[in-house]
């Protein structure tokens, strides 16, 4: 008995350990954070008033309940400042994305018509730039989009303007930012659902007497989908968290809420209030989370259904 | 798909330029002797002794690649395992969760994974350091080798397992004799991937870096908030370098191999 | 009884039949296997005796349930109930590197890192297996075996589709294991290499003394090699019997049809005239007359007939001795050279197969399409069942 359950607990290693790894360090602070966000405020060590004990039974738990404030909340609903940074973000993801998307398609679908052989170093040529620092890459634009930089520079040598202008610190800048940062990632999932596309779909289309776009548009367009959706999560759902790009691009008049944790966080020091916007914005995203994961594991069982 | 038409290769030159001309710029001007960045005077080397005698940068990248060698290993051990579990196990308790969990960190914005993690260090007072550093980028980075390796998996015949076990070997052993050496490209994969995210990662560092624990993006991010510094430019080219010349190495390991496997 | 009837055996006996015999002690029993997948029921409580040396067929279509019931034999699939017993013992807890049988895998399963001769010898590479000298005999053996000693250094990649199939088999046979499982193991091989192996088959088990269980689709490839066949159609097992017995005594019209090539009718009993029994059937106005093989009387609660096209004459003239014979039409000729198979239309919607040998070297055979013909056969010829 005692050596068959200690098979059955080896055989379950595979699962455990990593699902006790993720339960600990990935599950239960998004419940710490939970807890912490009904917390009060209060400066000094640790800048927040811990408001759960060990709960000693049920009256205690009442009381550690009632200990509960939703201090943080109401300061999320009454400053509109929070509001605002919400909408924003969700504007400036969902513009982001769409760009991507009107710059990341061609691209990807002209990928997937290169000649076979070249369409590896393409592949490569997409992948390169997101294995190099994603910083590095936000910081290039800074030095682009500034004042003397190298934009303006080239504008003023073409007599296009005469003074330079203002690139760097507007909304232009963070959404330059977020559609470079995160064009590969539309690129990617759009051109592996383009080049899995059976060359004798088109053929049968142009046989049965359609166009070149309408071919494109009822037949490749349908059937990339899955990649377009797969893409505008993966570019939408991190845009609408970003911090950097509007710390370093961005400027004081860009509002995203990304960056307005932070600032509640490593600024203000007021923990309570940075957990609940981290709280909203995890209720925000979970739905568009949650639609990508479904996506996600439907391909995967199509996959290996095929397989 | 065929015909490469005009317009695909207008798309395809505005695409690719739009990717990397602000990287060429970047490595251009990391030569440029002047020290106000965008301002061609000459060519020099003189930003990369600088950069090279700056004993933060040194100490930084010296923490960035511990942490990512370790995490890196971690991650792809325990991604596999992850990918070995979603891939076979089809029915199982907490499935959904355990799917939840591995997927979820791929989207979720690192703030929110930062800041969690931080409220999380904090709660169990453990002291930020190198430590918290790597169990947070393995946290993050699991997931990316997770889904690297089970997409290797999924093309793998699972039936050749099966014979091997037909043909006498334990389960461990089968795997490790026979599905190993044949998803072994994606595991090294998996690796890599993970390395590179961890040494690139600067958000979810940022919340969880203690005294004594900056990582190099770390540095870079408060150097590059007070503006463009040529010194920034040479570290810049220089991390670029390192890892296109590794990229591309990598791919010619990767193509020479499977020419001689036919 | 007419002369011709008697030459037609009740039971094909050959001098190997086991199953036959009441002391012979099976060497794996499937008792009440069931096997669920969720809420489908792949096998669904199957009972089933395989003896020693037997090459026993699992005959079915695909999604039948007859590659669960192998996998659960080979240890990668544990029934949901029921037992398994190999050589007396219930092996249903033992893990699969742990039981006396190999499998040969539809895919192959070759390893793909791995040369020819590293494949075969690696069930041999095992803590307290033979020594090394040993294990190269060995693996030399196999490979002489099925004559690919020249091919020992290659990558699997390197082979034909045929080469592969032997590397599986030499491989799965190294082991030396009790029973040999062949899931599909020609299905990935062209029609003349397919038939050639079936026979190299055949004698490798008869030289090896080994019992083999294949499982296949192919009802063609299942009467050719197996000694008994298994019918299974959704989880259960239709009908177990030599090949002679499915193809000529099948029990139920699944099998009928699955089994060779048959025309199907919905019959109703009506009565006894002298040695024939009298049915109503939907084929014509007149009555058919059926008769057992066995002088046993014919299933009264029969509900349907199969006649196999090859036992329907057809003629332009109505024969004189038969007591089915029916007036038809030539709706479809099918000439595949060696033989032509006429669909003759009886009744409206309702046609019968007849199959005619083409002896002379005649192009065109004297009937041809929307021709009036008559199609009879024997009293005999017909199979009755309920299902």
């Amino acid at each position: 008995m005692m050596i068959r359950a200690v098979k059955g607990l080896t055989r379950r290693l595979p699962i455990i350990i990593p699902f006790f790894w993720l339960f600990v360090f990935f599950l239960t602070p998004f419940f710490i954070v939970l807890q912490i966000s009904f917390a009060e405020f209060e400066y000094g060590q640790p800048p927040y008033v811990p408001n759960f004990r060990k709960v000693e039974g049920l009256s205690d738990f009442f009381t550690q309940l009632q200990m509960m404030t939703l201090y943080s909340y109401e300061i999320l609903l009454s400053d509109n400042l929070y509001w605002k940074a919400f909408l924003s973000s969700l504007r400036i993801a969902a513009v982001a994305t769409f760009f991507a998307l009107l710059i990341g398609y061609p691209l990807a679908y002209g990928m997937a018509r290169a000649p076979r052989s070249i369409q590896p170093i393409l592949l490569m040529a997409i992948i390169l730039p997101f294995w190099t620092s994603y910083l590095i890459r936000i910081y290039a634009w800074k030095a682009i989009l500034q004042k003397n930089g190298f934009l303006n520079n080239v504008l003023i040598k073409l007599s296009v303007i005469t003074e330079p202008l203002t690139l760097l610190s507007t909304p232009f800048a963070v959404y330059l930012g977020i559609i470079y940062t995160y064009l590969p990632f539309m690129v990617l999932p759009v051109y592996s659902s383009l080049e899995k596309i059976d060359p004798s779909y088109t053929e049968a289309a142009r046989d049965l007497g359609a166009s070149g776009f309408t071919t494109f548009w009822r037949v490749i367009v349908p059937l990339s989908l899955p990649g377009v959706i797969a893409g505008c999560f993966l570019v939408f759902i991190p845009a609408m968290g970003e911090w950097v790009i509007p710390d370093l691009l961005g400027g004081s008049g860009t509002l995203m809420i990304g960056k307005q944790l932070a600032t509640e966080l490593f600024n203000n020091n007021d923990w309570p209030v940075a957990a609940a916007v981290a709280v909203c914005m995890i209720v925000v995203l979970i739905v568009p989370i949650v639609v990508f994961q479904r996506v996600q594991e439907r391909d995967q069982l199509r996959r290996q259904q095929e397989g | 798909m065929s015909r490469f038409s005009p317009f695909n290769a207008v798309a395809l030159t505005f695409g690719f330029a739009f990717l990397y001309m602000p990287i060429m710029l970047l490595v251009i001007y990391s030569f440029n002797e002047n020290d106000l960045v965008t301002v061609w005077t000459g060519f020099s080397f003189k930003w990369y002794g600088e950069m090279f005698a700056n004993r933060g940068f040194r100490d930084a990248a010296w923490v960035t690649i511990r942490v990512a060698l370790i995490s890196s290993t971690v991650a792809t051990l325990l991604g596999m395992m992850a990918a070995v579990t979603l891939v076979r196990a089809r029915v199982f308790f907490g499935r959904t969760l355990f799917t939840g969990m591995v997927y979820t960190p791929l989207v979720m914005p690192e703030v929110i994974t930062g800041i969690s993690l931080l409220l999380f260090f904090v709660n169990f007072n453990i002291d930020r350091g190198m430590e918290t550093l790597i169990i947070a980028h393995i946290t993050f980075t699991m997931a990316f080798a997770t889904v690297v390796i089970s997409s290797r998996l999924i093309d793998f015949d699972m039936s050749l397992e099966e014979a091997a076990m037909d043909l006498g070997c334990g389960r461990f052993e089968a795997f490790l004799r026979v599905t190993l050496p044949n998803i072994a490209p994606a595991v090294a994969a998996a690796w890599f991937l993970s390395l590179a995210l961890s040494l690139d990662d600067v958000v979810v560092s940022q919340f969880v870096n203690g005294p004594g624990s900056t990582t190099l993006p770390i540095k870079v991010l408060s150097s590059v908030r007070l503006g463009v510094s040529p010194e920034i430019n040479a570290l810049s080219a220089t991390l670029i370098g390192l890892v296109t010349s590794a990229v591309i190495i990598a791919t010619i390991i990767q193509k020479t191999r499977t020419v001689r496997e036919g | 009884m007419t002369q011709q009837d008697k030459l037609i055996s009740p039971a094909p006996t050959t001098d190997f039949s086991p199953w036959a015999e009441q002391d012979q002690e099976p060497l794996v029993q499937f008792r009440n296997v069931t096997k669920r997948f969720g809420s489908f029921v792949a096998v669904d409580n199957v009972s089933l005796n395989i003896y020693q040396r037997e090459f026993f067929a699992l005959l079915g279509p695909s999604g039948c349930g007859k590659t669960t019931l192998m996998r659960m034999l080979a240890g990668f699939e544990t029934p949901t109930s029921g037992e398994i017993i190999v050589d007396g013992k219930n092996i249903v807890d033992v893990a699969p590197d742990k039981r006396p049988i190999n499998m040969m895998f539809q895919s192959y399963a070759l390893f793909p890192h791995m040369t020819v001769e590293q494949n075969v010898a690696f069930g041999l590479h095992r803590s307290g297996g033979p020594a090394k000298s040993e294990i190269e005999d060995r693996t030399n053996r196999m490979l002489k075996l099925v004559q690919l000693e020249p091919f020992a250094k290659r990558k699997p990649n390197q082979l034909s589709g045929g080469q592969k199939q032997r590397v599986a088999l030499a491989r799965a046979l190294a082991r030396s294991p009790k029973i040999l499982l062949l899931d599909e193991p020609l299905a990935a091989l062209d029609k003349k290499l397919r038939e050639q192996t079936q026979f190299e088959l055949m004698n490798i088990q008869e030289e090896l003394g080994l019992t083999f269980l294949i499982v296949t689709h192919d009802q063609q490839e299942a009467m050719t090699v197996s000694s008994r066949i298994g019918v299974m159609r959704a989880g259960q097992l239709q009908q177990i019997g030599t090949p002679g017995e499915v193809y000529e005594y099948p029990q139920t019209g699944f099998v009928a049809d699955f089994i060779g090539d048959t025309s199907l009718f919905e019959i109703e009993i009506v009565g006894q005239e002298g040695d024939f029994t009298v049915a109503k059937w939907n084929g014509a106005e007149a009555p058919v007359y059926l008769r057992a093989l066995d002088d046993n009387p014919v299933d009264p609660a029969a509900k349907f007939l199969s006649v196999r096209p090859e036992k329907v004459t057809v003629s332009r003239e109505q024969p004189t001795d038969a007591p089915n014979a029916f007036k038809g039409k030539v709706v479809d000729i099918a000439y595949t050279g060696s033989q032509s198979v006429y669909h003759v239309e009886l009744s409206p919607g309702v046609t019968i197969k007849a199959l005619d040998t083409n002896r002379l070297r005649l192009v065109a055979s004297s009937i041809t399409w929307n021709d009036e013909v008559w199609v009879s056969w024997r009293a005999r010829s017909g199979v009755v069942f309920q299902s």
